[in-house]
């Protein structure tokens, strides 16, 4: 059976009417490789002392907050709010070998398969 | 049954398009930004001297960022790339808007592009803009 991480919003937060008034959701990208997953979330305006990644009880948050400009400005098209969003983890992953770096305002966090679910190559002896 | 003469395919696309952008208006501060604007979305704050611009753009590869004056106008460019060695069959799930982008701001007033200065930050850039001196009020004394 393929393994697949569900990407689906669980949890606190997850229903539009529970969230705080500047909460978003950011856009992420998530895919495979042969030995583990990778969630590509943006965040822009987030510092690495805002950001917050915790794997618990098979649930991947990732939260943000930005540093916001003291004043408002003249003439406004974005307005950074507080980033949420959690990820179901299903339980071929190894969650202690999460490892994320923020970088330009987008999160990369890899999750590691175990050992059990990565492909393993058997070696075919010719006679 | 509408007639064939009344259906008009415009219209179906920009209903279309007012559903789209309703249904992501909450997702993130960029998608709140309507489809077919121009990316970066800018916030612009006036200073005593000049103006204060910022282009939320995260994830912007650094060798492509681009940034230049001429006369009123700033532009813009840069190019968000996807993760190299990446097929598109091992994604399960695309949401960011990746690509190149270029979008031109004209101010009104002419700049001074040798007073121009740029930081990219945690995904957003900041660009610190001086009117040019010919355009700042100058003192006229009256005589008698």
């Amino acid at each position: 059976m393929a393994t697949v991480m569900n990407p689906r919003t669980v949890g606190a937060g997850h229903e539009r009417g529970e969230r705080a008034p500047h909460t978003v959701s950011p856009p992420a990208d998530i895919y495979e490789t042969e030995k583990t997953y990778v969630v590509v979330a943006d965040m822009p305006g987030v510092a690495p002392a805002g950001l917050s990644v915790e794997a618990e009880r098979g649930t991947l948050i990732i939260r943000g907050r930005p540093e916001r400009p003291a004043t408002p400005p003249d003439y406004q098209e974005f307005e950074l709010g507080e980033y949420y969003r959690a990820f179901a983890l299903t339980e071929d992953l190894n969650t202690d070998g999460i490892t994320a770096v923020l970088r330009d305002g987008v999160l990369r966090v890899e999750i590691p398969k175990s050992v059990q679910t990565q492909p393993r190559k058997i070696p075919v002896k010719t006679e | 049954m509408a007639s064939p003469s009344t259906w008009d395919p415009w219209r179906e696309m920009h209903r279309l398009q007012r559903e789209m952008e309703r249904m992501f208006a909450d997702a993130s501060p960029m998608r709140r930004w309507p489809l077919g604007a121009e990316f970066p979305p800018i916030n612009v704050t006036r200073t005593e001297t000049g103006i204060t611009l910022e282009a939320l753009c995260p994830g912007v590869d650094r060798a492509t960022l681009d940034v230049s004056v001429v006369g009123d106008a700033v532009t813009i460019r840069g190019e968000r790339k996807p993760d190299p060695g990446v097929n598109d069959g091992q994604y399960h799930r695309r949401e960011r808007v990746l690509g190149a982008f270029n979008r031109a701001i004209a101010l009104g007033e002419r700049l001074d592009g040798e007073r121009t200065a740029a930081t990219y930050t945690s995904g957003i850039l900041r660009v610190q803009l001086a009117w040019h001196p010919d355009t700042t009020p100058r003192k006229v004394p009256i005589q008698a």
